[in-house]
């Protein structure tokens, strides 16, 4: 036998080479064929487990993959007789097109950029272009995703199985969307990868370390975007921005027992500097004449509670202007909540306490958790403690999750200890 | 010193479950394994079998796609180690990373000419 020595993968290949193949295929024979695909880069993996496991990693592992891959494609495709001599032809060009594809390090492969576009069609529901996207494009199995959305393994499975009948009814073959349509296709995107962000980042119990590489997933997404031609937007930029900004809070806001630390006490050395520089240097690049995106808003707004040395240097009136200019570009009741935060630490907790009732007053109002939330330490801070703890008793029951509620116990327990 | 057969059998239903990442993970213990095998000079030969086959009858007047055993019963590789008797041997295969997913490790003493 040749050498034994293993040289390490890198973290993750297998997960990103999924995708890649899965995308390159998918490109190549349609979407008609998806789950023969899916078999054959399935099982060329599990070849990669058995082989690579006795020797050397291959020097090339992403064309080692796709010639297994091919291969067992092929065969299947073969069997199945849905295949005419001269597309097997076509599978040797293959190999050759993907490694100048794979060869271009640091671009974006092509086929996955259309990949992005196919999952994010707009004839398909949200949920199943989450599915899709982490699936597909990410490369995560059913138990991970089960795991870290808090679902029964039983329903992500089912509904990838129809997320992909319907991806394979209304798109017949990967396109980018040429001009008019590229910028609103975009946009679909860019909701996605908020969207699959935000629910890694959601503080539940799943399960930390996936949640974590879900993020990091959206940023690897929003990268591709961003080292493409057509779609380098600002918004792209700060999008990115915005999920670097967040992503280096993750360890901060956990802690060692699980539970919540808002940001008044996290420990901000646990932020990850480089998120925060990558962050940066993206905000920079989103800089726009016009009107900044909703993006570029949250963006620097966590950019500021980011780059604050402590809780109290925070630059409340920076961030306060910032959700006035939110609000008058787009209404929205949880901004107008939100805002009420920063306007207590500019204003005080009298007047906060007016624009609470405001909101209360106006036709938006919901009975929600964070309402109560905000309303507690508004009124903490009058040293009102009865009134806080009353309405953090409202808040553990309108919340269903469980990390929140912890942490409004314990807050409702600091209260109690507290009381004169 | 003697060297040992080991035959890797089984485990395949559990792969096809798995999940890129944990297919990497899964990988790189047996890496890991037979890396620390290497290092400890135990380590002889192996490697991995295809799964398709031929079983060859009757010198050849019967040829039949194999092997036909039931998945669990395929042998999906051999290594061959070094050690002092077969319990050593038996040691050694505890490590094996077959056992995450339920295959089995068949330990057989190598004979030699100078018995």
């Amino acid at each position: 036998m040749g050498e034994t020595k293993n040289t390490p993968l890198v973290e993750h290949v297998f997960r990103h080479e999924y995708g890649k193949i899965i995308s390159f295929l998918v490109h190549k024979f349609g979407p008609s064929h998806l789950e023969q695909i899916e078999d054959a880069v399935q099982e060329a993996l599990i070849k990669a487990m058995q082989v690579w496991g006795y020797n050397e990693t291959p020097q090339n592992p992403s064309a080692w993959l796709l010639r297994v891959a091919n291969n067992q494609l092929i065969d299947t495709l073969r069997k199945d007789k849905r295949m005419v001599t001269g597309e097997v032809d076509k599978l040797h060009d293959n190999i050759q097109q993907f490694q100048q594809e794979v060869s271009l390090k640091g671009t974006i492969n092509d086929s996955q950029l259309k990949m992005i576009f196919a999952c994010c069609h707009p004839s398909l529901s949200q949920e199943y272009q989450i599915i899709l996207s982490l699936k597909l494009i990410g490369g995560f199995g059913n138990a991970e995703i089960s795991k870290a959305l808090i679902k029964k393994e039983e329903t992500v499975a089912k509904s990838f199985t129809r997320a992909k009948k319907k991806l394979k009814d209304n798109v017949a073959s990967l396109d980018i969307p040429v001009e008019l349509g590229l910028k609103s296709r975009l946009n679909i995107v860019l909701k996605i990868i908020y969207l699959l962000f935000t629910e890694g980042y959601a503080a539940s119990s799943g399960a930390n370390l996936i949640k974590k590489d879900i993020c990091l997933e959206a940023i690897r997404l929003a990268l591709l975007l961003s080292g493409n031609k057509y779609c380098k937007t600002a918004e792209v930029h700060a999008l990115i921005a915005l999920m670097c900004f967040h992503a280096s809070r993750f360890e901060a806001r956990i802690d060692l027992n699980g539970d919540l630390v808002d940001l008044e006490h996290q420990d901000r050395k646990l932020y990850d500097r480089e998120l925060i520089k990558k962050g940066i240097s993206h905000l920079e690049l989103a800089a726009v004449k016009e009107e900044p995106s909703d993006y570029h808003i949250q963006a620097a707004i966590s950019y500021y509670h980011c780059v604050a040395k402590r809780f109290s240097e925070t630059d409340w009136q920076g961030i306060l202007k910032l959700y006035d200019l939110q609000l008058r570009q787009q209404y929205s009741p949880i901004v107008q909540l939100n805002r009420i935060v920063p306007f207590h630490r500019v204003y005080g907790a009298d007047r906060a306490l007016v624009e609470l009732l405001n909101y209360k007053q106006g036709p938006h109002f919901k009975d929600s958790a964070l309402y109560y939330a905000i309303q507690a330490e508004l009124l903490t801070d009058q040293q009102n403690y009865k009134g806080a703890m009353a309405a953090l008793k409202k808040a553990v029951v309108l919340t269903s999750n469980e990390m929140e509620k912890k942490h409004f116990y314990k807050k409702l327990a600091n209260l109690q200890a507290t009381r004169p | 010193m003697s060297n040992f057969l080991f035959l890797f059998r089984g485990g395949d239903a559990a792969r096809v479950q798995q999940s890129p990442e944990e297919m990497q993970a899964h990988m790189q213990k047996w890496g890991a394994w037979m890396g620390g095998l290497k290092e400890h000079d135990q380590l002889v030969d192996g490697l991995p079998l295809a799964k398709e086959g031929k079983v060859v009858e009757n010198a050849g007047k019967v040829i039949t796609d194999g092997p036909f055993a039931e998945g669990s019963e395929v042998v999906g590789g051999y290594l061959i180690v070094t050690s002092k008797d077969l319990n050593g041997a038996v040691e050694i295969s505890k490590g094996c990373p077959i056992f995450e997913h339920g295959g089995n490790v068949e330990v057989r003493e190598i004979m030699t000419m100078n018995m």
